[in-house]
Formats: C-alpha cells, structure tokens, sequence
C-alpha cells in the first residue's frame, strides 16, 4: 500500500507531457459541461435585467448596454391581477407553501413509520405489504390520470387542493424504501433495550429512530418538498380559482400576461427558481446523498 | 403477569403495531391508486364522456378509436423520438462522470452545478428554453446571424422543434445520471484496476472490460427508470406550447390522452390511450429485464 502511494507520489512530482495533456483535457470536459449549463441561467438572469427594447432586438447582448434595470422585478413582484390584494407572485408562493408544506411533513411521517415496522417490528403480512408498495411504484402514474380525475369529481375535490395534498399524506414508496434502509442500520439491541426499559412502540420510534434518522429524514423531506414545490401537472389539472394558483401556474399563466415581455417574465423566472435553488446550495450534501442512495438500493 | 407465561401475546401487540404502521401507505395506495386503477379499467371499456354516470359498456371501441386515429399514431412516433434523450444525456452523464472521477480539483464545485437543471421547476425550465429559442431575438439565432447563417424557426418547424424538445431532454436529465454513475464509479474495486495493469491492459481496454461491466447495474436502473419517465413526456412541452407544437410536432402519447380527456372530454379514449402507453412501458420493460441477463452483471 505505501509502495503504491509512493508511486504514485512520485509519478505526480514529475508530470510527464501526456499527463498535463489529459489533465487539461479533463478540465476542458468539465468546463465547457458546465458552461453547457450554466449559460442558460446566465442568459436568462441577463436578460432579466434588460430593457424590454434591448431584450428585443436581433442583436443578443452579454451585458445590458445602459445598466442595470430592475423594472421587470418590479413588475413581476408587484404585480396584481384583479382577483387579489396580494401581488400574484407572493400569493402564488403562500398558496405553494400552504400546499405542499403538510403532505410533505405529514407524508414523512407516516413513511418513517412505515419504514421502522418494515425494519424492525415482526408481524405477519410484512413481506406481503412491502412486495404491494414495491409493486406501485412500478406504475405509471399516466394510467390514474383519468380516473382520479373523475372520482375527485364525484367527491367535489376538483377545483380544491384536496388531491394534491390527501394523497401524499399516506406516505410514499420511495421514501418508505430509503427510510426503511436507514433504519436496518440501527442496531437492534438498542431497541431490545428500550423496549426492557418499558417504551412502547411510538416511544422507540420518536425517542431513538427519528433522532437517529435527521439527515435522512432532512433528505427525503427536502426532496419531497422541491418536487411539490416544482409540480406543474397536478396543480394545473386541479386548481381552476386563480387564488388558489401555485407559484408555478401562476409563472406559467405569465405567458398570456406579459406575451412580448420578456425582461419581465425572465424576472419572473428567477424569482421562482431562486428558493429552490437556495434549499439545493444549502441543504446539498442531504440531497445529493438521497438521490445517489435511492439509485444505489433498487 | 400473563404475558410472561404466554409470550405469544407479546408478538402479537407487536404485529398490531407492524402492520398499522406498515398499513398506512399501504392503504393510501388502495384508496388513491387500486381504486382508480380498476375505475381506468371500466372506463376504457365504456362511454364515459366527463362524468361517471350513465356508463355504457361499448367494448373494445375505445381502443379501436385510438389505433385508428392518425394522431394517436403520431403521438407514438413522437413520444419514440423524443425518448431519444434518454440515450443521449446517459452516454453524456457517463463521460462527464469519469471526468469527475479523475483526480482533480473542484470535484464538489462541478458536481454542484451539473445538478442544478434537476431541481428546477419544469415551468422556469421550459420558458428558459423558450426564450432560447425564440425565433426572433432568441440567443441561439442571434449566434447564428452573426456566424452568417439564416434564422431558424426552431419552434415554429415541425423538424427543429423535436429537435428542441430532445435538447432541453439533455439538458434537464445528465444531472441524475451523473450522481449516480458518480456514486458507482467510486465503489468500483480498484483492485481489478491494478490486476489488468500487470497484464498490460491500457486504459481504454480498462474502461470497457471493468469499468462499463462493474456500472452496469446503474445503467440498468437509469434505462429503466429514463424510459418510463421518458414514455410519459407532456409537461414540458405543453408549457412550450398547448397546442402541441407546430403541425402537432410536439404530441406525445400524453398530450393525446390529456387532449382527449380534458379539452375533448372523451375519458373513455383517454383512459384506452392510457393503457395503450402502459402495454408499451410493460412491454419495453419487460424487453429490458429480459435483455439485462446480457449485460447487467451483479458481482
């Protein structure tokens, strides 16, 4: 082992030609990938702050010509439509927390639970239970599309946020399948000995798997908000009262609003990019760990 | 007391618990799932127009419908090519991933922004992408005026507009692909590195015979998991455009369904449609697991 690390200490020491030639190679790769996707952004955020008169000319600037124009900001952060009194940005973000926020605590819940009887507890239809839920997540979500649609009519759910919110109460697979990972790395002694000390079954999940378990739990709760915070489809099928218009609608209902804006609706963008992007720099490590684990276990 | 003497009593406290707890989501998946899945069973093989009443039973005429309409064909070919995008962004995710496993600086750096596209939202995506390639003061045209190149229609052309849809695919799914193939080219044994290096095997022969078999279950999982997403491709593009697209250009099975059900109000198509795509994923799934025998290697 030391031999090798000698080696190739010393094979680092002096760089032959062909080494500098692949490691600028390497480099190169890297950069011009991540130009790849960053320019992009970079072209949307510029022209974010472009007079409407320069964002449409042929003529494609890399830097607004006279300044800096925070107009299209303005515009898009304090703009009303007549159906409220708060500007539809910041409505369309209390209406995407208020959507999102409790199935998404809610539904972590209710899958770590899952996921400690799946780890930990003996019953006897557990191989049956997990074999459904390894089951669902096989189908495509397409398929229910319609008939959900059609019994949240029967029951007057369309036109509320009722089926975006009750179903992801109940927990998801995927995070029932990550939890439930997590948890049979816990030894079980600890249980065995909570369980000598008298603590019932809730009192073992909250006092020894939940604190064990944050980092995962941060995880998947971060996911699972981002995802219902970026979902489109399901909001757009369901919430008809533009009151009720999620961030992201709202965005897209910017299209028929400012239809040849576009400093104005690339501000718009930003603004609904930025807390998702946020929560990505800062809570990285969790997310990127979810995912690659995820990936790793199926 | 008596639980000491009869420990089965015991267990059987736990069970109760194990399998409410376990039920939950269980649960949640026959009342939002099993329920409407047997209700898309019945739809398809009735009238159903916007309403669940008055169902007749017609047989098998919504299939019939679909397979014999022109556009629902189209939406097959479309959806097909833009799956293309798939393959694309894995060959792509690989490449970079084995730059990023090299010995370099800035790994975190880099690997923070190839992630970035996947947590953004669809809607700030598609409007990014739009602006891109807009026809007139788009960025990508004006580049090409000033190469000397004529303004393309991007999406305005049947032709260039699917184009634009598989490069927005790219752009949007390398970055899943790259955490994982990330992950799993660091826990190849690099012992069988150092073994094919006494045998002299250069560095290409070491990529193809240990690296591309040792990843090999991740390129599974990826294919599966890209065509499944891939085979339901709709949000993105109807925040291009609702109408599809130039000529239709941008149907995919999706929008044919949801054009169907909700602007037509024929849920009985829509649903028939919906189990025609789900035959195809079964059926293209299928075909992978069968397949992977070949070339997934397990260790």
């Amino acid at each position: 082992m030391t031999e090798n690390a000698l080696k190739t200490y010393k094979h680092e020491s002096k760089p032959s030609a062909k080494s500098i030639v692949a490691k600028t190679a390497i480099y190169l790769g890297l950069i011009l990938f991540a130009l790849w996707i960053l320019i992009p952004f970079y072209i949307v955020v510029i022209t974010s702050f472009k007079t409407r008169i320069e964002a449409q000319s042929p003529e494609f600037t890399l830097w607004p010509k006279d300044g800096f124009h925070w107009d299209g900001y303005i515009e898009v952060l304090g703009y009303k439509a007549g159906y409220s009194s708060i500007p539809v940005v910041w409505l369309g973000l209390l209406n995407t927390l208020l959507i999102v926020l409790p199935p998404t605590v809610i539904g972590l819940f209710t899958s770590s639970l899952a996921a400690y009887a799946f780890a930990k507890l003996r019953f006897k239809s557990k191989n049956f239970l997990f074999s459904v839920l390894l089951a669902t997540m096989m189908i495509p979500g397409t398929i229910m599309l319609t008939p959900s649609y059609l019994l949240y009519d029967k029951i007057y759910w369309t036109g509320t946020a009722f089926p975006l919110m009750i179903p992801g109460m109940f927990g998801a697979a995927a995070c029932v399948f990550f939890m439930r990972q997590f948890y049979m790395g816990i030894p079980t002694d600890l249980i065995e000995a909570a369980k000598l000390d008298g603590m019932g079954y809730f009192g073992i999940f909250f006092k020894i798997m939940v604190p064990l378990s944050v980092p995962a739990l941060l995880a998947q709760g971060i996911l699972g908000f981002i995802g219902g915070y970026n979902d489109y489809f399901g909001p757009y099928l369901y919430l008809t009262d533009p009151t009720m218009y999620t961030l992201q609608i709202a965005l897209n209902s910017f299209q028929g609003t400012y239809a040849s804006k576009w400093p104005t609706m690339m501000a718009g963008a930003v603004c609904a990019l930025i807390p998702t992007l946020l929560i990505y720099i800062l809570a990285q490590k969790y997310f990127i760990q979810g995912i690659a684990t995820a990936g790793m276990k199926l | 007391m008596q639980s000491a003497f009869y420990p089965q009593k015991k267990v059987s406290k736990e069970a109760v618990y194990g399998t409410c707890f376990a039920g939950i989501p269980v649960l949640g998946f026959i009342i939002f799932g099993l329920i409407p899945m047997i209700v898309a069973v019945i739809m398809a093989f009735t009238d159903v127009k916007f309403a669940l009443e008055d169902l007749q039973w017609v047989g098998f005429d919504n299939f019939a419908y679909a397979l014999k309409d022109k556009m629902f064909w189209k939406s097959v070919v479309n959806t097909l090519y833009f799956a293309l995008s798939m393959p694309i962004s894995l060959i792509v995710a690989l490449i970079v991933s084995v730059l990023l496993n090299q010995d370099i600086v800035c790994k975190k750096l880099f690997r923070t922004i190839f992630f970035i596209p996947y947590v953004c939202s669809v809607v700030a995506v598609a409007l990014m992408w739009k602006w891109i390639f807009d026809a007139n003061y788009g960025v990508l045209n004006a580049i090409i005026t000033k190469c000397g190149g004529e303004p393309v229609l991007w999406l305005q052309n049947a032709s260039t507009f699917g184009i634009a849809v598989i490069i927005i695919g790219v752009w949007t799914g390398s970055g899943f692909g790259i955490i994982l193939y990330s992950a799993a080219l660091t826990k190849v044994n690099p012992a069988y590195y150092e073994a094919a290096k006494i045998d002299g095997a250069n560095s290409w022969k070491c990529f193809w015979n240990i690296t591309i078999p040792a990843i090999s279950p991740t390129t599974f999982y990826l294919v599966i998991m890209g065509l499944i997403g891939a085979l339901q491709e709709f949000a993105r593009i109807q925040v291009i455009s609702t109408e599809a697209g130039p000529n239709n250009a941008g149907l995919t099975v999706v929008f044919y369904l949801y054009r169907e059900g909700f602007s037509y109000h024929d849920m009985g198509h829509a649903s028939a449609v919906a189990w025609l795509l789900a035959l195809l994923i079964v059926g293209i799934t299928a075909i992978n697991f069968k397949l992977s025998n070949k070339w997934v290697s397990y260790d």
